[in-house]
C-alpha cells in the first residue's frame, strides 16, 4: 500500500468487466505529483480502459480512484473531472473537425465552462496571445485559420496535444500520441512531452519503444488488466513475462 | 322424437363451432310445413314435439307464433308463415329466417289452431328445448340457453331431463340450469341456498344479473349468502375482464409487431429509420385489394384463398419497392441517418400520393374470407377469428424472421453488419448487397403486415401513417439488434395500451404510453435490448 | 443607422443585409397595401399581405429549427409543437377578446365551452384576457416544455435518430391531447372566429399590415439572436458538441446544457412565430401539432441550407411559395413535389441552396489564397481568413 498523500493519481484494486469480460482486474497504479509515466502493454491490455476510468467515461465495478490524493473520481462525471484538472488525448485523435485550429484551441483554453459564461465570453487579446503561443509550440501557426478536418493525422495529434496544453490541466493522460507520425515527428513529440512534464504530471500510453526510450521515464507494463511489471525501461524490457506477452521473443 | 337425423345435429354443431351463424333449413322447414297437414290437436302436438327435438333455437319463434295464434298456412301451396298486422291483408314472414316474404289477403291464409294444453306443451318445449335431444352437445346448448333465460316453469322439464342424463358434462350444465330456474321459482330456501352456490359457480354476466335480481327478494341468511356469491362472481368477472384485456392487448401487440418488425430489421442493420415503412404496409393492403378485385371479377370461387394469394404478392411488391428505394436513394446517404429519415419521408409522401392518384382517396373495400369471420368463446372470452389469425400470423412471421436471422447465412451476414459494419466489410461480406436485401426484407415484411391489416383496418392511402409512429415507439422501446426486443416491445405496448384504455380512455391511454416511452428512453437511451460495446458508443 | 448598430455588434455583412432586407419588406409591403391605390401596379392586396405574413412566421419557425438542427445537430421532429403552443396561447387571448360577441353571448366563456355545458372557465384560461399575460405565456409555455423535455432527453444522452423519434412522439401526444374536448382547447375545431386584437379588428387591412410588420420585426430579431448566439464563443461550442459531443465533456463542458439552452431558445422563437401566425390565419387547431407539419419545417430548413441562418428563411419562403402556387394550379401534385424535394435536397443539395453557394464562394476564395500562400511560402503564418467558418 502506498500512501495516498502526495500522489496525483491513485488507483487501488480497480476492476471493471464488460459483459463478463474482465478488461481491468485488480489494477493498482500510483503516480506521484509531477511525475511522468509511460504505460506499455499489448493490444487489449486495458490501457485505454484505464484512462476511461480515470476520466469518468467508464465506472469501475470496484476499487478506489483518487485524484490529488483526496478527490474520489468515481463520484464525478467527465465534465467535472476535466474541470478538476485532468486532460486527455484520445487514442484516435478527436478534434472538432468543422472548427478552425484556433477555435479548437480556444474552446480548450482554461475558462469558466458553464453555459452563460461561455455565452457572454468575449474574445480577449490575452486569449489570442495564448493561442498563438500554443500554435507555436505545436507547430501549427500556419494552419491557424484552417478547418481542423483538413489537417493530416499527425497534425491532428499535435492539435490535440495543443488542446491539452490550452486546457492547462494538472494531470495529462496521453493515449498513443505518436501513432501515424514520422520518426522526426516522434522525436519532436517526445521532446514536447518532456517539456510539459517539467510542470505537469503526465501518463503516456505508447507502443513505440523507441519513443518510450526517448521519454526516459519509469515504465509500467499492463497485461490483461493488471500490472505485469514496473520500473525503468531496461528493467521492464528484460522482465521475462513482459518479453513473453508483449515484446516478443 | 327420433325423426331429426343426427346428421343435422352434427352439421349444426360443426357450423356453430366454427362460429358461423347458420342453420340447416331444409328438414326444419319440412317439419314446420307439416303443420299444414295436422288435422287435430294431437297431430299438432306431435309436430311441436318433433320441432322441440331438433334442439335448434330457430324453431323458437315458430313455436311462439303458434302459441300466440300467429302461425298460418297459405292455402295455395300449404306453406306455413308467421303473420303480423291486422285487417284484410297481412304481412307474411318466413317462420325460420324471420324475413318478410310479402303480403297476403286474410282469405288466402288459414290459422293453425291451438288450445291451452298445446300452449303448455309449447312453453315447456321452448323451455326444455332439446334437453332431451339425442345429441349431448345440443342438450348442453339447451341447458345454457336456460341459464341465460331462467324460467320457473321449465323446472320440471329440466329435472326430468336431468334424471335421464348420462353425460357428466351435460348433467353439470343442466344442474346449473336447474339452479338458475330455482332462483326464480317458489322452491324452498334450502334448495335456493344450494342454487345460489351453483349459480355463483357459473360466474357469467348472466349469473351475476340473476343473483342481483334474486338479492332483492332474499332475506336473512340467504341474503348474506347471495351477497357473498355476488362478490365472488364479480371477482371472477374481473379476472375474465383482465383476460379479455390481455387478449385485446395481445391482438394489438401482434399488429404492432407486424408493423414494426420490418422497421426494426432495417433500423438494426443499417441504422436508418425508414419513414416510408408505413407506406410499405399500405401497399401490402392495396395488393390485397387488387388481388380480391381480380378474383371477384374473374374467379369468385377463389375468394377464400385471396389472402393466401395476396401474401407472397404483397411481400414481393413491397420488397421490390424497398429494394429500389435502397438502391436508388438510401445507399447514397449511408452514414447520414437523419438525412435518410428525411429522404424516406419524402418517398412516403410520393407513395401516398401515387396510391391516392391511382386508387382514389377513399377507403377501399377488402373482404374477409369466410374462415376469418365470426367469433368463438373460451369461458367468458370472446375471440374473433380474424384477430386470432392475425396473432398467429404475427407469431409465424416473427418465427420465420428469427430463423432467417439466426440460422441462415444471409442472417449471419446481417448480424455481422449490424454489429460491426467495417469489420464485416473487411471480412468480405458485401455490405451493400446485405443492405439492399435487408431493406427489401424489411419492406417485404411490411407488405405482409399490410395484408393482415387490411382485415381489420380501413384500406386507404393513410393506412400506413396510422401505424408508423406506433412502430417507431416499438422499435425505440424494444431496442435494435435483437428481434426479441421488438417482440417484447410490441406486446408490452399493446397490452399496456389496452389496460390503460378502460381507465383513461383510448386517447389518453395512448398519450400515457407515449409519455411513458419518452421517459423510458431517458433511462435506457437505446431501448430494452440494446447492443453494447464500444462500436455503439462511437 | 440600423446596419451601423448591427455592424458595431460584430455581425457579418450577410446577416446585416438580411436583417435590413427583412425590415425593409416589413415597411414596404404594409405601406404599399395601405397607401397605394388598388389599381396601382405596386399595390399589394390584403390577402397577399396575410399570406406573406404567414410565410414570415414560417421563416421564423424554420430559423428556430435551424438553431438546434443546423448548429447543435438536434433534428427535432417536434418543432411544430412549440409553434402550435405559442399559437394556442395567442388564440386563447383572442378567444377571450371575443367577449359577448360569440354565438352564445357568454361574456367570459368561449362558445365551445358553453356548448359543452361547462359552468366556469378552467383555471388555465385565467389571465388570458390580458395581452401581456398571453405574451408571457407565448414564450413561457413552449420554453418550459422544451426545457423540461430537453432536460430529460439531453441529460440521458438521447441523441440522433432516437431523439428525433421522441420529439415526434411528443408532438403526436400533444396532438392527441388537444383533439380531446375535455382538454379545454376547443377539441377538433380548435380556436377560431377571432374578433379583435388589442382592440383592433383582426380582419382590418391596417391590422393585417401591422401584423405583417410585427412578423418582420420578430423575424429580424430572431436573426439577430441566432446570429449572436452562433457567432459567439458559445456558437463554436455548439458546433463542437454537434460534431464530437463526448469530446467536449473531456474539456470540461456540459454539452447537454449547451443543447438545452439552444433547444429552449429555439422553442421560444417557435412559440413567438406561432403567436404571430394565429391572428393572421384566423385559426389554430390540433392539426398544427401533426407530425407531418414538423417534418415539413425540416424540409424548409434543409432546402435553404441548415446551419446558415439565411438558408432556412429562404427555404421557408420558397417552399411555401411553391406550395401556394401548386395548390392553386396542380393540387394533386403538391405532395409529389414536396416528396421529390425531400429526396432531391438530401441527395443532391445536402447543404441546401445557401450552403452550396457559400461552399462555392468559399472554395474560390480558398483557391485564391492557396495561390497567394504558395507565393509567400507556407512557413510564415497566413493572414487570418474566415474560410469555411460557419
Ligand atoms: N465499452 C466497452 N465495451 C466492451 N468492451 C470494452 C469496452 N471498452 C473496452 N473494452 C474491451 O476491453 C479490453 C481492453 O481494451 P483497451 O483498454 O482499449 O486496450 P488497449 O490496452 O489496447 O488500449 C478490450 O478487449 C476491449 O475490447
Ligand atoms: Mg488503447
Amino acid at each position: 500500500m502506498v500512501e495516498r498523500a502526495g500522489t496525483i493519481l491513485y488507483l487501488d484494486g480497480v476492476s471493471v468487466a464488460f459483459d463478463g469480460f474482465k478488461a481491468i482486474q485488480n489494477l493498482s497504479f500510483v503516480l506521484k505529483r509531477g511525475e511522468m509515466r509511460a504505460i506499455i502493454g499489448p493490444n487489449g491490455a486495458g490501457k485505454t480502459t484505464m484512462m476511461d476510468i480515470v476520466t469518468g467515461k467508464t465506472r469501475p465495478d470496484e476499487g478506489d480512484v483518487y485524484f490529488n490524493g483526496t478527490i474520489d473520481l468515481t463520484r464525478h462525471d467527465e465534465a467535472d473531472i476535466a474541470t478538476l484538472g485532468i486532460g486527455r488525448k484520445f487514442q484516435k485523435p478527436t478534434v472538432f473537425e468543422s472548427l478552425t485550429v484556433a477555435d479548437n484551441l480556444s474552446l480548450a483554453l482554461a475558462a469558466p465552462r458553464d453555459v452563460f459564461s461561455v455565452l457572454f465570453a468575449r474574445e480577449s487579446s490575452g486569449r489570442a496571445r495564448r493561442i498563438d503561443e500554443i500554435l507555436e509550440i505545436v507547430r501549427l501557426g500556419h494552419r491557424r485559420e484552417h478547418v481542423a478536418a483538413n489537417l493530416s493525422h499527425g497534425q491532428k495529434q499535435w492539435l490535440e496535444i495543443g488542446m491539452l496544453l490550452a486546457q492547462d490541466p494538472k494531470l495529462l493522460l496521453v493515449d498513443e500520441p505518436v501513432a501515424g507520425m514520422t520518426d522526426a515527428e516522434t522525436e519532436e513529440t517526445a521532446r514536447l512531452l518532456r517539456e510539459i512534464a517539467a510542470t505537469h504530471s503526465v501518463v503516456v500510453v505508447e507502443h513505440d519503444m523507441h519513443f518510450v526510450r526517448e521519454l526516459d521515464v519509469k515504465v509500467t507494463c499492463l497485461h490483461e488488466g493488471s500490472v505485469l511489471s514496473e520500473g525503468s525501461l531496461d528493467h521492464v524490457s528484460s522482465d521475462k513475462r513482459v518479453i513473453e506477452v508483449y515484446l516478443g521473443r | 322424437m327420433r325423426l331429426a337425423g343426427p346428421l343435422t345435429f352434427a352439421v349444426a354443431i360443426i357450423l356453430s363451432l366454427a362460429g358461423v351463424a347458420h342453420s340447416q333449413e331444409k328438414p326444419l322447414r319440412e317439419i314446420v310445413n307439416s303443420f299444414a297437414e295436422a288435422r287435430n290437436f294431437n297431430q299438432t302436438e306431435e309436430i311441436v314435439a318433433e320441432l322441440g327435438a331438433t334442439g335448434d333455437p330457430a324453431v323458437v319463434p315458430v313455436l311462439r307464433a303458434l302459441s300466440e295464434g300467429d302461425l298460418h298456412v297459405r292455402k295455395s301451396d300449404n306453406q306455413v308463415f308467421i303473420v303480423s298486422g291486422r285487417g284484410k291483408t297481412l304481412t307474411i314472414i318466413d317462420p325460420l329466417t324471420g324475413e318478410m316474404v310479402g303480403e297476403e289477403g286474410k282469405r288466402a291464409l288459414s290459422k293453425i289452431r291451438v288450445n291451452n294444453g298445446l300452449r303448455r306443451l309449447i312453453r315447456d318445449t321452448i323451455g326444455g328445448l332439446a334437453l332431451g335431444s339425442p345429441d349431448p352437445a345440443a342438450r348442453l346448448r339447451a341447458a345454457r340457453t336456460l341459464i341465460s333465460n331462467p324460467d320457473a316453469s321449465s323446472l320440471p322439464a329440466i329435472e326430468a331431463a336431468l334424471e335421464k342424463e348420462t353425460d357428466p358434462e351435460v348433467a353439470a350444465g343442466m344442474m346449473r340450469a336447474r339452479a338458475a330456474a330455482i332462483l326464480v321459482s317458489e322452491r324452498p330456501d334450502a334448495e335456493k341456498s344450494e342454487a345460489i352456490t351453483a349459480v355463483a359457480a357459473i360466474s357469467t354476466q348472466d349469473a351475476l344479473s340473476l343473483l342481483l335480481g334474486f338479492r332483492g327478494q332474499a332475506t336473512g341468511e340467504l341474503r348474506e349468502q347471495v351477497d357473498r356469491a355476488i362478490a365472488r362472481v364479480e371477482r371472477v368477472q374481473s379476472y375474465w375482464a383482465m383476460a379479455q384485456n390481455v387478449w385485446y392487448g395481445l391482438s394489438l401487440g401482434s399488429v404492432l409487431l407486424l408493423a414494426a418488425i420490418g422497421l426494426a430489421i432495417t433500423f438494426g442493420v443499417m441504422g436508418v429509420i425508414n419513414m416510408a415503412h408505413g407506406e410499405m404496409v399500405m401497399i401490402g393492403a392495396y395488393v390485397t385489394f387488387v388481388v380480391q378485385e381480380i378474383i371477384r371479377t374473374s374467379a369468385p370461387w377463389l375468394f377464400d384463398w385471396s389472402l393466401a394469394i395476396a401474401l407472397p404478392l404483397a411481400f414481393l411488391t413491397a420488397g421490390a419497392i424497398g429494394y429500389a428505394l435502397e438502391r436508388g436513394i438510401i445507399r447514397f446517404l449511408y452514414g447520414r441517418p437523419l438525412e435518410t429519415l428525411l429522404a424516406t419521408w419524402g418517398v412516403s409522401l410520393i407513395l401516398q400520393q401515387a396510391v391516392r392518384t391511382i386508387f382514389g382517396p377513399t377507403n377501399r373495400e377488402v373482404g374477409s374470407p369466410s374462415w376469418m369471420s365470426g367469433a368463438f368463446e373460451i369461458g367468458q372470452l370472446t375471440i374473433t377469428w380474424n384477430r386470432l389469425y392475425i396473432v398467429l400470423f404475427a407469431l409465424a412471421v416473427f418465427a420465420v424472421l428469427l430463423f432467417v436471422l439466426n440460422r441462415t447465412s444471409f442472417g449471419l451476414q446481417m448480424r455481422a453488419v449490424t454489429q460491426n459494419r467495417r469489420m464485416a466489410a473487411a471480412m468480405g461480406i458485401r455490405t451493400p448487397r446485405v443492405d439492399a436485401m435487408t431493406f427489401a426484407l424489411g419492406s417485404g415484411v411490411a407488405g405482409l403486415a399490410g395484408v393482415a391489416l387490411s382485415q381489420i383496418d380501413n384500406v386507404s392511402p393513410n393506412l400506413g401513417q396510422g401505424y408508423i409512429i406506433d412502430s417507431f415507439m416499438v422499435v425505440v422501446f424494444g431496442g435494435v439488434g435483437n428481434l426479441w426486443g421488438t417482440f417484447v416491445g410490441a406486446l408490452t405496448l399493446g397490452i399496456a395500451n389496452k389496460f390503460l384504455e378502460p381507465y383513461a380512455g383510448a386517447v389518453l391511454g395512448k398519450i400515457l404510453v407515449l409519455v411513458f416511452i419518452i421517459l423510458f428512453i431517458q433511462k435506457r437511451p437505446r431501448g430494452l435490448f440494446a447492443l453494447k460495446g464500444r462500436a455503439v458508443e462511437a | 443607422m440600423i446596419s451601423g448598430y448591427l455592424a458595431r455588434n460584430g455581425l457579418e455583412g450577410r446577416i446585416i443585409a438580411t436583417i435590413v432586407l427583412i425590415l425593409a419588406a416589413g415597411v414596404a409591403v404594409p405601406v404599399s397595401n395601405l397607401v397605394l391605390d388598388p389599381s396601382h401596379p405596386l399595390h399589394v392586396p390584403t390577402y397577399i399581405v396575410a399570406l406573406l405574413g404567414k410565410y414570415l412566421t414560417y421563416a421564423l419557425l424554420a430559423l428556430a429549427l435551424d438553431l438546434v438542427w443546423g448548429f447543435c445537430g438536434i433534428l427535432s421532429l417536434g418543432h411544430g409543437a412549440f409553434f402550435a403552443l405559442g399559437g394556442y396561447a395567442m388564440g386563447m387571448y383572442l378567444m377571450r377578446q371575443i367577449g359577448t360577441r360569440g354565438v352564445y353571448g357568454n361574456p367570459v366563456m368561449p362558445d365551445f365551452m358553453v356548448f359543452l355545458n361547462w359552468k366556469e372557465l378552467p383555471w388555465y384560461w385565467h389571465g388570458f384576457d390580458q395581452f401581456w399575460f398571453a405574451m408571457v405565456m407565448v414564450a413561457l409555455v413552449p420554453g418550459m416544455l422544451a426545457f423540461v423535455f430537453g432536460w430529460f432527453a439531453f441529460r440521458s444522452r438521447v441523441t440522433g435518430v432516437y431523439l428525433s423519434i421522441i420529439t415526434q412522439a411528443m408532438t403526436y401526444a400533444l396532438m392527441l391531447a388537444f383533439f380531446r374536448n375535455d382538454m379545454g382547447f376547443g377539441g377538433n375545431n380548435g380556436l377560431t372566429d377571432f374578433k379583435d386584437i388589442l382592440g383592433f379588428d383582426v380582419q382590418a387591412d391596417t391590422t393585417r399590415a401591422a401584423l405583417f410588420a410585427a412578423s418582420a420585426v420578430a423575424l429580424a430579431i430572431g436573426v439577430i439572436i441566432t446570429a449572436r448566439i452562433t457567432g459567439s464563443h458559445f456558437g463554436k461550442l455548439m458546433i463542437a458538441s454537434r460534431d464530437a459531443e463526448s469530446r467536449t465533456r473531456f474539456l470540461g463542458y456540459r454539452p447537454e446544457m449547451v443543447k438545452l439552452f439552444a433547444f429552449t431558445v429555439s422553442a421560444v422563437m417557435a412559440g413567438v412565430a406561432g403567436a404571430l401566425y394565429v391572428p393572421q390565419v384566423g385559426i389554430i387547431n390540433p392539426g398544427e401539432f401533426a407530425p407531418a407539419n414538423s417534418i415539413e419545417v425540416v424540409v424548409w430548413t434543409a432546402v435553404g441550407g441548415r446551419g446558415t441562418i439565411i438558408g432556412p428563411i429562404i427555404g421557408a419562403l420558397l417552399v411555401n411559395g411553391g406550395k401556394s402556387w401548386f395548390t392553386g394550379v396542380l393540387p394533386e401534385f403538391w405532395l409529389f413535389a414536396l416528396g421529390g424535394l425531400f429526396v432531391f435536397v438530401t441527395l443532391f443539395l445536402p447543404k441546401g441552396i445557401v450552403g452550396t453557394l457559400q461552399d462555392h464562394i468559399g472554395r474560390r476564395r480558398e483557391k485564391r489564397q492557396a495561390e497567394k500562400a504558395e507565393e509567400a511560402e507556407a512557413a510564415s503564418a497566413a493572414e487570418p481568413t474566415p474560410v469555411g467558418a460557419e
